[in-house]
């Protein structure tokens, strides 16, 4: 008695609103307080407590404070009312809007008010959990229920079906609904066991002081969305007449959709437009078109109405939003496939009046503005955009790469739709776009995307099963016949990409040369330059497979050699050197990394082009033995360096990651125990990415047993006057015939001074010493065409103020070495050959390519 | 009789006539070949003593400085100083008129020995240098050499500024940062006189007033046992071991050029990062301004650009400068060596034939 009394002062402070400010965080401080608690247990006390505390509406409230009473203090119990009353509204009006919409047999807008009443009941937690489910509530969802069974039943049996969205909401509802009572079964199983009673106070009190509000909120809320569905499913629905809900309704019929249309297209893209309203109105309107034109156009806007909300924080188009534009862009295609008299293109004349439906009239196809191409595009980018955003080692990201077969099933579609309507420039945008889904996958992966695609577009427009050579091979043959320039640059490196993936070294080698595309490359944009890194990098890959060593190197060098591979193939960012890089740029960096999927992985990457390295490198260096000057001559400079750290440590312990291996690797190989060398390389765990990782194994320890040998016979040639074959092939475990081969070939290229005397079979070794002076006179000529070089290159380099300085300087040269100006003229056209190959990269030499020009007619001034 | 012109020349206080030729005194070449050769291969310098006469210096005398690695500058002023004092109390020409320094292998051009130089030009305006290269010295014949720096240069290295673009205006380059005077050595009357009764002794060769040239043929001359017999330094084979030692020098200096190079193209890159910093910023100004005016806005203050973008500034090129000029001495001795050589080669292939 004591607390009734506390409660009641408290009650009598309550009714003026004054506290009303605490309400929130006290009832976040309930709910947490409540949620362990038994929610039933409280329901029926609160019961009893209505029952007790009599007829009055709040009471009930009272009492079901009063029961949660004993474990919060007054003030809790004082500040609750408002907010509860606030809660309760919610659900009420969301219960009383079921209801209409079971009246009318609306099943979108009952699913809608349903899942507002539930998330007023989430909200109002921590009440429900001092004083139970609202009856009214639970009465609802019962009754639900049951007319959702009913109207399943009628409709199995209807003749006339509901429409698609009805239908669909039915069918959701009848989902949830099942989850949902599941929670309240045993009040449910009460409600049931005497429906008129059940409710009989909160019923009261529903009337009493929640009438009026209801119906105002109706007004506003539900009007709009309500009615105008009741008006439709007159029009549709086989005269069934509805009962009025009251209110004034805005008509969304045939006649005023045009209008509507115009308002909402109107509306687009000005500040204050609320797009998701935008995209309801589109939504019903879709519902009401039905002649195909009003379908098709009011789906064109549906669509772009969709892309309109991409404009995020994350940067990435949602993906529910995504997989609306899919499906409408789907539905889109299957209306417009399904009339081929009506047609969607770009730059249609206009037509006077727009709001009217259009038929097509004598076999004359009506022609709609809009571009589906650019939905295609687009849809395609926001996929590509949402990858780039997803953290790769996600399950979502897996998730969202599933997208990917219905995203190209479009693509597909749309193109074969193109093709109907011979518009060649989409044709072979969406063309581009497919080969760019697939140009990097691996066969069996094509072939199962193939199959996917196939299944989900009906029979007509079903690929036929090709394998991936030719189908790749026929998308590019399309794209070189038809497309654009750049378009076919892309497409020959997707090709050469895809040759190099499938260990066609030479086809790919050779449509690279014959495309002349190293000499052009460094004028195209970036995400060219990077497509066409990718495809060296893949043919080195290739190549390497092949066991063509010294081709793998050349092709792996100019990416690999560089030290910026993450920024060569767009796979990450690099850290930036020369201070910090603008914003803007790194935003634009970030756009063109590709998704991980289509990632190379990179520490393959470097364990082939440091193996292959390896391979040239340690005979190289065993050749230049001592001097100095032939030491400088270095293939691989990051090879050089690890090589260099790696014999600068005063231990080394054993190899620990791939880098390691290869530089055991190389060491052991350089002192001739190639079998160590081998083991280690066979060590090395990446490998296993590779496919055909056996055999590649194999590959490279049969090339360490030939360099072993090359490298023994550069080292060791001055302490033997002869070697026989046999031992030679011995120590190397090579056969005799190989040993042969390999030191004739070497004897043949100069490398090793020697005659091989085949009836003794050994190698005869010839020393030959060089003077002081030759070997100097030598080095000069080196020193000097590198004087001269450095001169040229600081020539070219256009410093923008002192023009004659630079003539001055050339000048300098010409005098000192007289035959500088004709030197200079070929050391500039020398200089140019690798500038063709690797200028592609940085813009930087672009500038450097005019400088030239510059600088020669300076020369000839001269 | 004095000639007008002589007569000009003694009135010739301010010694306006620029010499054009420098005289030494036999004694004095024998002082310095004997100084260099003995304190080989440590580079030596001495004083040279003198007058200018009618453009022409005349080196009369000349004496060592001692090594002053370890004495400061005073020590060796001092020293100097005190020498002339009692030079002149001996009644020799105490006018400073240059000063002489050892070499190997016409490696002499630095930055010390030009500012030495800089310094006894901007003292005494008809100074000289001579340099004396003890190695090539050793080939056979001997090797002098008289040297100032040009006026141009003194300007510029006046106003310590080696840009590029004061070069060209000075149209300065490697090749005339010093000028060469010819070199003619004198005798005494009282050494010719010692020469003829030697001569008569043992009729030898007459060794005058010769240019270095004429010596040179007159070194070659077939001559008896005689004290003033000539050498056969000249007819020595070994060759190699002279264009080896050229050539690994040239490569060195190339190899300091190549450094030049280096820091000559880090400032030229530089310069067009930071040329290129400051387009960007003008061009995002004036696409700034545009959109203002469109908008109807003042267009944004003017701000200094170029004290926003310091532009660094270019390196000296006094050390490339130098470089060259090195390189091209090196280039010229294996090219003067190279042409008798090469002959020499012929006569001794034939002879072996």
């Amino acid at each position: 008695m004591v607390t009734m009394s506390r409660f009641f002062r408290a009650a009598e402070s309550d009714s003026d609103d004054s506290e009303s400010e605490y309400s929130d965080e006290l009832t976040a401080s309930d709910s947490e307080d409540h949620s362990g608690s038994d929610s039933e247990d409280e329901s029926s006390s609160d019961e009893d407590g209505a029952k007790k505390g009599g007829a009055a509406g709040r009471g009930r409230f009272f009492e079901g404070a009063l029961d949660s009473d004993d474990d919060s203090d007054d003030d809790t119990v004082r500040v609750v009312k408002s907010v509860k009353d606030k809660r309760l509204d919610e659900i009420e009006q969301a219960v009383s809007g079921i209801a209409n919409g079971l009246k009318i047999n609306d099943w979108v807008s009952v699913q809608n008010e349903f899942d507002r009443a539930n998330k007023g009941i989430q909200k109002a937690a921590g009440l429900i959990a001092q004083s139970g489910v609202p009856k009214f509530y639970i009465k609802s969802v019962a009754e639900l229920e049951k007319a959702i069974q009913a109207a399943a039943q009628k409709e199995k049996s209807a003749s006339k079906k509901l429409n698609p969205s009805n239908n669909r909401a039915l069918n959701s509802l009848k989902q949830n609904i099942k989850k949902n009572n599941r929670q309240y079964e045993s009040q449910i199983q009460e409600y049931e066991k005497d429906p008129e009673n059940y409710d009989k106070e909160p019923e009261e009190e529903e009337e009493v002081v929640k009438k009026p509000k209801v119906k105002k909120a109706k007004k506003v809320v539900v009007s709009d969305s309500e009615d105008d569905k009741e008006d439709e499913e007159e029009a549709e629905d086989d005269g069934f007449t509805p009962v009025g809900a009251g209110g004034k309704s805005v008509e969304l019929t045939q006649d005023n959709l045009y209008k509507k249309l115009r308002e909402v297209v109107d509306a687009r893209g000005k500040k204050n437009t609320n797009r998701e309203e935008q995209v309801k109105i589109l939504e019903r309107l879709l519902v009401v078109a039905n002649t195909p034109y009003q379908k098709i156009i009011v789906l064109l806007n549906l669509v772009s109405a969709q892309f309109d909300f991409a404009t995020g924080v994350s940067g990435f188009m949602n993906i529910p939003l995504w997989k609306n534009a899919e499906k409408y862009l789907n539905s889109l295609l299957t209306i417009l496939e399904a009339n081929p008299l009506y047609i969607v293109k770009e730059n249609v004349p206009d037509v006077d009046d727009e709001e009217k439906d259009r038929l097509p009239e004598d076999g004359q196809p009506v022609l709609i503005q809009g571009s589906l191409v650019a939905f295609v595009d687009r849809l395609d980018d926001e996929f590509t955009k949402s990858l780039q955003n997803i953290d790769p080692h996600t399950t979502d990201y897996v998730d969202r790469l599933k997208d990917e077969v219905g995203l190209y099933a479009v693509i597909v579609r749309s193109n074969v739709y193109f093709k109907r309507l011979d518009l060649v420039d989409s044709i072979s945008r969406t063309t581009m776009r497919r080969l760019e889904h697939l140009y990097f996958k691996p066969d069996v992966v094509i072939v199962a995307v193939e199959g996917a695609t196939a299944a989900l577009l009906s029979s007509k427009e079903a690929t036929t099963a090709k394998e991936s050579e030719v189908l790749i091979h026929d998308l590019c043959v399309f794209l070189y016949k038809n497309a654009n320039s750049l378009q076919r640059t892309r497409a020959m490196l997707c090709h050469i990409y895809h040759h190099a993936l499938h260990n066609r070294f030479f086809i790919a080698r050779d449509m690279l040369l014959m495309s002349h595309l190293q000499e052009t490359i460094h004028q195209a944009d970036v995400t060219t330059q990077i497509l066409f890194n990718r495809a060296m990098v893949q043919l080195g890959l290739c190549a390497f497979r092949e066991g063509m060593i010294r081709e793998a190197h050349t092709c792996l060098h100019d990416i690999s050699g560089t030290g910026r591979v993450k920024e060569l193939l767009a796979q990450g960012l690099q850290a930036q050197r020369y201070g910090a890089v603008s914003p803007e740029q790194e935003k634009l960096e970030r756009q063109r990394q590709l998704p991980f999927h289509m990632h190379i992985n990179l520490e393959l990457l470097e364990c082939v082009y440091l193996t292959c390295s390896m391979l040239l490198e340690i005979p190289a260096m065993a050749q230049a033995g001592n001097s100095p000057e032939n030491k400088k001559k270095v293939i691989s400079k990051p090879f050089r360096r690890m090589l260099d750290y790696n014999s600068r440590q005063v231990f080394t312990g054993p190899p620990e990651n791939t880098r390691d291996h290869i530089m055991g690797a190389a060491k052991a190989l350089s002192i001739g125990e190639w079998e160590r060398s081998v083991e280690l390389i066979k060590a090395i765990k990446i490998w296993e990415l590779m496919p055909g990782c056996d055999n590649i194994k194999e590959m490279l320890a049969v090339k360490i047993q030939e360099e072993g040998l090359r490298t023994y016979l550069f080292a060791n040639a001055s302490y033997y006057s002869s070697v026989g074959l046999e031992s030679l092939g011995k120590m190397f475990n090579l056969s005799v015939n190989t040993v042969l081969a390999i030191v004739a070939k070497m004897v043949y290229n100069e490398e090793l001074s020697a005659s091989i005397d085949q009836v003794a079979n050994v190698v005869q070794l010839h020393h030959v010493a060089l003077s002081k002076m030759q070997a100097l006179a030598l080095a000069f000529a080196d020193k000097a065409s590198g004087f001269v070089e450095g001169n040229e290159k600081l020539l070219e380099t256009k410093t923008p103020q002192p023009q004659q300085g630079d003539r001055k300087k050339g000048g300098a040269v010409g005098g000192k070495e007289q035959t500088g100006k004709e030197q200079g003229g070929k050391q500039q056209q020398r200089t140019m050959g690798p500038r063709g190959q690797r200028g592609g990269r940085n813009q930087f030499h672009n500038g450097l390519g005019n400088s030239v020009r510059g600088g020669r007619k300076n020369q000839q001034q001269q | 009789m004095p000639s007008n012109k002589e007569l000009s020349a003694a009135l010739d206080i301010e010694g306006s006539v620029p010499i054009h030729s420098v005289q030494l005194d036999a004694m004095v070449v024998l002082k310095i070949v004997k100084h260099c050769r003995e304190s080989i291969p440590a580079t030596v310098t001495g004083q040279l003593m003198g007058l200018d006469v009618n453009g022409v210096l005349e080196v009369t005398h000349s004496f060592p400085m001692p090594k002053n690695n370890q004495d400061s500058e005073d020590d060796a002023s001092n020293y100097q100083v005190q020498m002339m004092r009692c030079l002149r109390e001996v009644n020799v020409d105490d006018n400073s008129v240059g000063w002489y320094q050892s070499t190997n292998m016409g490696n002499f051009m630095n930055q010390s020995l030009i500012e030495h130089q800089f310094e006894f030009q901007q003292a005494l305006s008809k100074s000289v240098l001579i340099i004396h290269d003890v190695a090539r010295s050793s080939m056979g014949n001997i090797n002098l050499r008289a040297l100032r720096l040009t006026p141009a240069f003194m300007q510029l290295y006046k106003e310590k500024k080696f840009s590029t673009e004061a070069l060209t205006k000075a149209k300065l380059t490697f090749s005339n940062i010093f000028e060469e005077l010819p070199i003619t050595i004198r005798n005494t009357a009282l050494l010719t006189a010692l020469l003829y009764e030697l001569e008569t002794a043992d009729e030898s060769v007459e060794v005058s007033t010769s240019h270095l040239t004429t010596y040179k043929s007159t070194a070659s001359t077939p001559a008896s046992k005689s004290v003033l017999a000539p050498s056969f330094d000249v007819l020595d084979l070994s060759l190699d071991p002279y264009v080896a030692k050229n050539l690994e020098n040239l490569m060195d200096t190339i190899d300091d050029h190549h450094q030049e190079q280096g820091n000559y193209a880090y400032w030229q890159r530089s310069v067009e990062r930071e040329n290129k910093k400051k387009a960007a910023y003008l061009l995002n100004r004036k696409t700034e301004n545009a959109r203002r005016a469109q908008s109807g806005q003042a267009p944004l203050a003017n701000e200094d650009v170029d004290a926003m973008f310091k532009v660094p500034v270019e390196p000296s090129r006094l050390d490339h400068l130098l470089i060259s000029g090195q390189i091209d001495n090196y280039c010229k001795q294996i090219n003067e060596f190279a042409g008798p050589t090469l002959g020499k080669l012929f006569a001794v292939g034939e002879l072996q034939k």
